[in-house]
């Protein structure tokens, strides 16, 4: 078999099918003022960014785009048209306590959050799969790990760019609600206090459902299905902790019942806000006295963020590979 | 004899023509099928191994058309280009599956020859699910060699195979086609089909461009001036004679050799020789520039 | 070296004279990366050069391990890499401040476009924002993205994909990228297309590449320097040059008249082979005096010299030390 191939290294100059630019100097310009500048290929020697700017960066946009910002417009329909939902029990209220009276909020600063499960559940579970499955979906970590982070870095900027995310949202709601009673002249101290509260349990609560909702979207390649997994998987809880504890009261278990709401967040988060600040329930659940309860709350609501977080970072050391 | 013969054969899928036309004989030997990205080769492959119809024409394997004909499968092996493969049994395991679906009557032979022939004997009892790429290949390639057919379909074979691999496979493929049997392969590697086919169909946007050997398809485009680059004792005088003498209508020194195009090959081969031993020069390195079957393939897409 | 058959003291596979630690892009050192009982790399030790170096061979775990390793995502079991002069298991932060690295696999969102991805990406290598954007404009024009860049990347051709790969690794102006497989999926046309725009990288705009390929013939063309590692043992390492080297044969193709040629050859005392063709056959070049008998041979005969060529050392030969005529210098 003949072998004629041309000389190595000339065929490909040969034919040139992409324009080169040129990389030779700028030359001069003339006295007439005529010149040709360099459009080669430039080298940068100027400032990059460390790590800390660069996570920062990756926090910032992934708030962004879990409110649509930098997206199309149809990806910003879900989250604000909930946001929107979300906002308008803290105005009925308002105009509830003008209309009655009232010289306290219908429901309270830690009640709100149990009262809008099911928003605030289709919120996170709309934002966690934009957040993750994307880049797991389409192969793109390689790109990411290689460059100057590391692998947690890129998971702990997620899930604070979602947990703030949450907590925006959610602050705000509490704070329209202070912001309502205040205008309808309510007690201000009791109001701040309360919102205090308020600020505290959302906060809880934005930790604990994004390190969840992460866990299960990383997991659920598929948009579609994270979103489907997620909210059924938040819904189903509530359902089931709800049966149990029913069924736990009916036989006749009443401290079974009462150690059961941890198992939902909404009630872990609601369990802690009674037993640390002294409110009343959301819904009327039975929380446990003592400080056993508190501690088992407590810790519950750390270990589930903690063992999120470490799924979450042991998922991209398996799947994230260059 | 195994030959198969495409007539007149277009598919379509609504508005988008896959293949356009194409009439071809595919005869015993190894041929190469190739074209751009889309240019409808696994299309053809789908329908001469049965698993497409034709919109219009006909696919015959000697005579008999090959559409739902299952009784062609003892005759073709097919081998896609598809990654997909049943992960959790071992190749031993898919391979005898396959020859007793062929019912073969020596299935566990036939597989173990297969095997062998493909080199996977040692790996056999894997699961298919532990295997690189190229060793699945390997495993289809056997597969579709269990039933010893006379014609071979592959589609990308050489895909993802390292050097080595690729080496051997050259070396199956240019034994199986000098046993006479009928092997045709598709690939954008021009280097691999130079190597071991002895002719290329070329396929252009559904339409059948050119068939042959590829230095005998270049000198048949007349229509292009042949180029040749030179190599000699002294290139400017060498250049001068030749266009003194008229053989060649471009003569190039820029490249640091002697650069020619030449509209009549005959004439030029002819009278180089002769001008450089007039001159008194030596010829260092001759050769035709553009007959690679790269340039080859560049023109016959440019058309 | 004898100037025309191309012997030259062959110094065991490594770069004669380039002993110097500066131009090299990467030194691995006794490396050794095993996963339980699968050991991916043993004991490798090469230096590679400046300028483009393609790896071949390495299929599997071989060469995904060793990337990871010089990217300072992996640590060796034993032995060591260095970088640009970085420790590849202590300072692989750094290391990935100045590599660019363009995947096999599919790594590309559908959804962005590319100008939106190649800024996000030149941002999570540490450019400011304004720089991003600017660079980014221009890395798509250099890697040949026009006015595609603001679609979304799903409806891009394969080889548009590559060259959004290849933009974002070279967004952020690395000193080395490392790119796996560049070519892969492109027909012939667009893989000419990514060679020449390797080539570039390396002259033009001076980043040093390091360039894996199943595809021998390419790494002729476009590499200065070539690694063959297998099954996690280097192979090779030699400059392209020595191991395309040419040969002591020559080939010869006349329009006919071959066997007459060849007697008259054979009888002025060369050493005559077939090739194959009645018309085709291979010369030993025992001297200069050689190309003169074959064409003064043609002259004479009134046949027209369609080719005398020298052949060529191949890369294949590594993997093929029995083929006829190469001789193999390991």
């Amino acid at each position: 078999m003949s072998s004629v191939e041309p000389v190595p290294g000339t065929a490909a100059s040969a034919v040139p099918a992409v324009p080169a630019a040129s990389a030779g100097p700028t030359l001069p310009a003339t006295p007439t003022g005529d010149v040709i500048h360099d459009i080669g290929f430039r080298h940068y020697d100027g400032h990059r960014f460390g790590r800390g700017w660069v996570v920062r960066s990756l926090l910032v946009e992934t708030v962004r785009g879990v409110f649509g910002l930098g997206r199309p417009a149809k990806s910003k329909v879900m989250p604000w048209v909930l946001i929107g939902i979300l906002l308008i029990p803290p105005l009925v209220i308002a105009i509830v306590i003008l209309l009655t009276g009232s010289d306290e909020l219908s429901i309270s600063y830690t009640q709100y959050p149990g009262s809008m499960e099911l928003v605030i559940s289709l919120f996170v579970a709309g934002a966690a799969p934009y957040c993750v499955s994307r880049d797991l979906r389409h192969g793109v970590m390689p790109l990411y790990l290689s460059r100057p982070m590391r692998r947690s870095d890129y998971v702990l900027a997620k899930f604070a760019g979602l947990a703030i995310s949450m907590f925006a949202v959610l602050a705000l709601a509490e704070t329209l609600l202070l912001v309502g009673a205040l205008l309808m002249k309510l007690p201000v101290g009791a109001q701040i206090v309360g919102w205090a509260g308020g600020i505290l349990t959302v906060a809880i609560l934005a930790l604990i459902l994004s390190g969840i909702a992460l866990v299960i979207a990383a997991f659920t390649l598929r948009r579609g299905l994270g979103v489907a997994a997620i909210i059924t998987g938040l819904l189903v809880v509530s359902g089931v902790v709800q049966i149990l504890i029913a069924i736990a009261k009916d036989k006749g278990y009443p401290t079974a019942a009462s150690y059961l709401p941890a198992l939902n967040p909404y009630s872990l988060v609601d369990g802690l806000a009674v037993r640390l600040l002294g409110v009343d329930p959301s819904n009327g659940t039975a929380y446990p006295a003592g400080p056993l309860g508190l501690l088992v709350y407590g810790s519950l609501a750390v270990a589930t963020v903690g063992a999120c977080l470490a799924i979450l970072i042991r998922r991209y050391h398996k799947v994230g590979g260059v | 004899m195994s030959t198969l013969v495409l007539d007149h054969v277009s598919r379509w899928y609504g508005n988008v023509v896959a293949a356009n036309d194409v009439t071809m004989t595919i005869g015993p030997g190894v041929t190469g099928l190739l074209g751009p990205n889309g240019a409808g080769k696994s299309t053809l492959i789908a329908m001469m191994g049965g698993f497409l119809a034709p919109s219009a024409g006909t696919v015959t394997l000697d005579g008999t058309p090959v559409w739902r004909h299952p009784g062609i499968y003892r005759t073709i092996g097919l081998v896609p280009e598809t990654e997909a493969m049943y992960d959790m049994v071992t190749g031993w395991q898919f391979v005898v599956a396959n020859a007793r679906l062929q019912h073969l009557p020596d299935a566990e032979g036939a597989a173990l020859a297969a095997l062998e022939t493909v080199e996977m004997v040692d790996a056999k009892d894997r699961d298919i699910s532990t295997y690189s790429k190229g060793m699945k290949q390997r495993v289809k390639m056997a597969i579709a060699l269990v039933h010893d057919p006379m014609v071979l379909l592959l589609d990308e074979p050489f895909n993802g195979m390292d050097p080595r691999q690729r080496l051997h496979l050259m070396d199956l493929l240019r034994r199986l086609g000098e046993q006479g049997r009928t092997v045709l392969f598709s690939s954008h590697i021009l280097e691999e089909v130079e190597e071991i086919a002895g002719t290329i169909e070329v396929l252009v946007a559904g339409r059948h461009a050119a068939s042959g050997d590829f230095r005998r398809i270049r000198r048949l485009m007349t229509e292009r001036p042949h180029k040749y680059t030179i190599s000699s004792s002294d290139d400017r005088r060498l250049a001068a004679a030749i266009i003194a003498d008229g053989s060649a209508d471009t003569v190039d020194l820029t490249s640091g050799n002697l650069a020619v195009q030449a509209p009549d090959l005959g004439v030029f081969v002819h009278a180089l020789p002769r001008l450089a031993r007039d001159s008194g020069i030596r010829l260092l390195d001759v050769s035709p520039a553009d007959e690679s079957l790269e340039s080859v393939f560049a023109y016959l897409v440019a058309r | 070296m004898d100037p025309f058959t191309g012997d030259r003291d062959f110094t065991g596979g490594r770069d004669p004279g380039d002993a110097s630690a500066a131009g090299r892009s990467v030194v691995v050192e006794n490396l050794t990366r095993t996963f339980g009982p699968v050991t991916a790399l043993s004991q490798l030790n090469v230096e590679m050069p400046e300028g483009v170096v393609g790896l071949v061979g390495a299929n599997g775990a071989g060469k995904s391990t060793l990337i990871k390793v010089l990217l300072g995502l992996l640590a060796p079991t034993s032995g060591g890499a260095r970088v640009l002069g970085l420790d590849c298991a202590t300072q692989g932060l750094a290391i990935r401040q100045l590599v660019g690295y363009m995947p096999e696999s599919e790594c590309l969102p559908p959804d962005v476009s590319a100008t939106e991805f190649v800024v996000h990406m030149a941002r999570m290598s540490g450019l400011p924002s304004a720089v991003a954007r600017e660079r980014t404009a221009d890395t798509l024009r250099h890697v040949g993205l026009y006015e595609e860049r603001y679609r979304p990347i799903g409806g891009y051709s394969t080889g548009m994909k590559q060259r959004v790969k290849l933009a974002q690794s070279l967004v952020h102006d690395p000193k080395l990228v490392l790119l796996d497989e560049p070519t892969n999926g492109l027909d012939p046309a667009g893989r000419d297309e990514m060679l020449t725009l390797i080539q570039r990288i390396s002259t033009d705009f001076s980043i040093s590449v390091l360039v894996t390929s199943h595809l021998l013939g390419e790494l002729e063309k476009i590499s200065d320097h070539l690694v063959v590692i297998e099954n996690g043992v280097l192979q090779r390492s030699t400059s392209t040059a020595d191991a395309t080297q040419l040969s002591g044969v020559v080939l010869v193709e006349v329009t006919d008249g071959g066997p007459e040629l060849v007697a008259r050859l054979r009888a002025a005392g060369a050493q005559v082979a077939d090739d194959g063709g009645a018309h085709t056959f291979t010369v030993e070049l025992a001297g200069e005096w050689v190309f003169d008998a074959v064409q003064d041979g043609a002259a004479d005969l009134g046949v027209g010299l369609v080719r005398m060529q020298r052949r060529r050392h191949h890369l294949t030969e590594i993997f093929r030390p029995e083929q006829e005529g190469a001789d193999v210098q390991r």
